[in-house]
């Protein structure tokens, strides 16, 4: 049916091009009444709004590059700026400013936040795991996928991500009872594992992905991580198309150095995915070339795989935007604006492909602005 | 002017206090939902939402609801399940039961079954007692631009729809002697009762009435009508009165002004709501809701598949597009719903692009096209995402 749906837009296509062509002379308003839908799907006239979270590091650098590309591929979204930063206090804006903009515009693009060795406030936790409590970021999502052109250790990697950011050993509770012990608590709770465990089988559901593996360290943690697989045991009965396995968190770093083709989607509690999310970025080319999304109920921030500031590389022009780049095309998606965001992604495999202009961490010469320029050139409509 | 918008012109008023959405009519289905141990698999504001194409007219105007959807931008996936309607496997049935308990929401056609052979369950049936969808909720609302013998329509028809005389029990004690039971509990009608009381409220209407046979009936629908009766008391500022199903048929043809708000068993819900559909415009036009206390199925309100006209491209789109309306209603997806449904509106009203089953001379892609094209000139000056604020 829906093929026949577009054959009868092409024939209705067909027929309409020399009527509007007549009709033209007597008014655009009757050729309107006439012209078939002809538009790309996704290529709306309204315009998206998102905000922009510049970030510490290179972030800036690399969300320029992204402001460039989409300014070329004439996307329809417009930005609202945030500077929002823990290490340029005073320039910052507050959390509550930047969390209201979110979640009205329901989308934001961030580069990654730097977080300084001390805190002002005194406060255990850092800025971005204050935005994260407060819009309830509860996924992280990264995938790993192996670029063409980008040589790596492996090939044909393909693996989804999924961590739950909110709670586990980022709770930010820890005390010293007496001087010279600390305590550091861990929190599992079953309805933040339920939800995490849910969120990976639909979206493995919506992906059309074949495997979940859990990771976990239930061996030692019997109470917490336990509680953690069980929820996890208990969910997958209720997708019986998806294969659900278990796997320790050890054992997990070992198969995935060696052997990282077998994953498909992973699950698992904050740390191990914060650890996981790095080694694997690692396996494909590292930091720059991996996209990520923090996902809540209602809004999505798109950021970095993995969240190195690289303040080292500031203002020197060699930072890689592929990442960046990436997902803000996953943005695009997200919001049903696919031509855009298959045309930028197209772009991007297309230059990382042909190989001639890469950024250092890639075994290049080339800057970020050639890069960011390659892309543009590269922008087929 | 659809259902649902009118829904939402009653509640507008009350609505504008705050996060509560006091005026919302569904919100006791939002509250049942918070409660539930099912939450909607909500995503970064996207919705995965289950589709079951169904038989006979249902693939192709699923189809459309995508293609309206694609170009309203709306934030939801549909998760498609198709099953072979002359299978005899329950593989796939169960596959769809467990998808829409993941989801908590669904869009479907109906489901053709296959024989009318005794112990064949009907798959339709079988789904709204899994999922407990006790309400069955049609609101019929004229369109102005359609000429019908009555005019000024606008009655919620609430229907059990759970058990009564669908309870499928049915068997032949002696040869020639078949008894079929009718089960009515006071649980269910209780809470049946209770909602049909509650969305009256929400909305703001005047009068709930309660169609039943209780002259002939006497216990089964004796109990029926007490219990909406005990009901009734608790609500001192609604109408309540009651009617038997034949008058309340003539009453229907002749008068159907007098209704607000009606409720009744399973059975007199089914004709009462085919003979609603007739007046307002035929079977092309209305959707209904099922809804439980935990998951919402939405679909044309006639329930047919339509097999006679299916891939004929005359099929009249409006009423699944009015189910998809509800859906994205039910959603919480208010400036979704209300783009989608100024545009069917616009359609129906002052374009008059009609299908054959209202006298029009349009093909069923020509009216979604036309939907399409209402949605694009809304599109030009609004942000295309909408607010993006979700529950």
């Amino acid at each position: 049916m829906a093929s026949l749906f577009t054959k009868i837009q092409l024939t209705a296509s067909l027929v309409s091009r020399p009527a509007t062509a007549l009709l033209q002379k007597q008014g655009a308003n009757q050729a309107r009444a006439f012209s078939a839908i002809q538009a790309p799907v996704s290529k709306p006239e309204g315009r998206t709004k998102c905000t922009l979270i510049p970030g510490d590091g290179v972030g800036p650098e690399l969300l320029y590059s992204v402001q460039e590309v989409f300014k070329a591929a004439g996307v329809p979204v417009d930005f609202e700026p945030k500077f929002f930063s823990e290490v340029q206090p005073l320039m910052s804006v507050s959390l509550e400013d930047v969390a209201e903009s979110i979640s009205h515009n329901g989308i934001c693009l961030k580069g990654s936040l730097a977080t300084p060795d001390y805190s002002h406030s005194g406060d255990l936790q850092s800025l971005s795991m204050k935005l994260r409590r407060k819009l309830d970021l509860y996924a992280n999502v990264v995938h790993v996928k192996s670029l063409p052109g980008v040589r790596a250790r492996h090939n044909n990697v393909d693996m989804i991500i999924i961590r739950e950011a909110t709670e586990g050993e980022y709770s930010s509770l820890e005390h010293e009872s007496v001087p010279g012990v600390v305590e550091c608590l861990k929190i599992i709770t079953a309805e933040k594992s339920h939800r995490i465990a849910k969120f990976a089988f639909d979206y493995a559901t919506k992906f059309g992905r074949k495997k979940v593996t859990a990771v976990h360290k239930a061996n030692i943690m019997k109470l917490g991580d336990g509680l953690f697989l069980r929820c996890c045991r208990e969910i997958a009965a209720l997708y019986p198309k998806i294969k659900f396995e278990e796997m320790i968190v050890d054992n997990t770093t070992m198969q995935l150095v060696s052997k990282p083709t077998q994953f498909d989607v992973m699950v698992m509690p904050n740390l191990y995915g914060d650890i996981i999310d790095n080694l694997a970025s690692g396996i494909i080319g590292g930091a720059g070339v991996v996209a990520g999304a923090s996902y809540s109920g209602n809004c999505v921030v798109f950021e970095m795989g993995s969240s190195h500031t690289f303040s080292e590389a500031v203002g020197k022009n060699v930072a890689n935007p592929t990442a960046m780049l990436l997902s803000s095309c996953n943005m695009l998606n997200h919001v049903g604006l696919e031509y855009y965001g298959n045309m930028i992604q197209s772009a991007v495999e297309r230059v990382l492909k042909v190989g001639k202009i890469r950024t250092k961490d890639i075994g290049g010469h080339s800057s970020t602005n050639e890069f960011t320029l390659a892309v543009i050139n590269n922008l087929r409509h | 002017m659809s259902t649902s918008l009118l829904l939402r012109t009653l509640s507008g008023p009350l609505r504008n206090f705050g996060h509560l959405k006091a005026g919302s009519v569904w919100t006791i289905t939002r509250e049942a939902h918070n409660k539930s141990k099912s939450p909607l698999a909500q995503y970064g504001g996207r919705f995965t939402v289950t589709m079951l194409p169904g038989d006979g007219i249902g693939p192709e105007m699923m189809n459309y609801v995508k293609e309206v959807f694609r170009y309203a931008g709306v934030p939801v996936d549909f998760e498609e399940i198709h099953f072979d309607p002359n299978s005899e496997s329950e593989v796939d049935f169960f596959d769809a039961i467990t998808s829409i308990k993941r989801n908590g929401v669904a869009i479907k056609g109906n489901i053709e079954t296959r024989e009318n052979r005794p112990g064949q369950i009907s798959r339709n049936v079988e789904l709204r007692n899994e999922l407990d969808l006790f309400a069955y909720i049609m609101n019929c609302k004229s369109f102005p631009g359609i000429q019908t013998r009555h005019k000024d329509i606008d009655i919620v028809l609430i229907r059990q729809n759970t058990e009564g005389e669908y309870a499928m029990l049915e068997h032949e004690n002696v040869p020639g002697v078949v008894e079929s039971l009718k089960i009515v509990t006071r649980a269910n009608s209780e809470r049946l009762a209770r909602y049909a009381f509650d969305l009256a409220q929400k909305q703001g209407r005047k009068k709930v009435t309660t169609v039943h046979k209780a002259n002939i009936m006497k216990v089964s629908d004796g109990l029926f009508l007490e219990t909406c009766t005990a009901v009734a008391k608790e609500y001192p500022n609604i109408e309540h009165n009651n009617m038997i199903i034949d008058n309340c048929c003539m009453q229907m043809v002749a008068k159907p002004q007098q209704f607000d708000v009606m409720i009744m068993t399973n059975l007199y819900g089914n004709i009462v709501s085919n003979l609603a559909c007739g007046l307002i415009g035929g079977p092309g036009l209305l959707s209904g809701r099922n809804m439980g206390p935990q998951y919402a199925v939405f679909e044309p309100g006639t329930r047919n598949t339509g097999k006679s006209i299916a891939g004929k491209n005359i099929a009249n789109p409006i009423a699944m597009l009015n189910a998809s309306v509800d859906l994205l209603d039910h959603l919480g997806l208010d400036y979704h719903a209300q783009l989608v449904g100024s545009a069917i509106n616009k359609t129906v009203n002052e374009d008059c692009v009609w299908t054959p089953d209202l006298r029009g001379q349009a093909t069923s892609i020509d009216v979604v096209q036309n939907v399409i094209r209402n949605i694009q000139e809304q599109t030009k000056t609004k942000n295309w995402g909408g607010p993006r604020m979700g529950r």
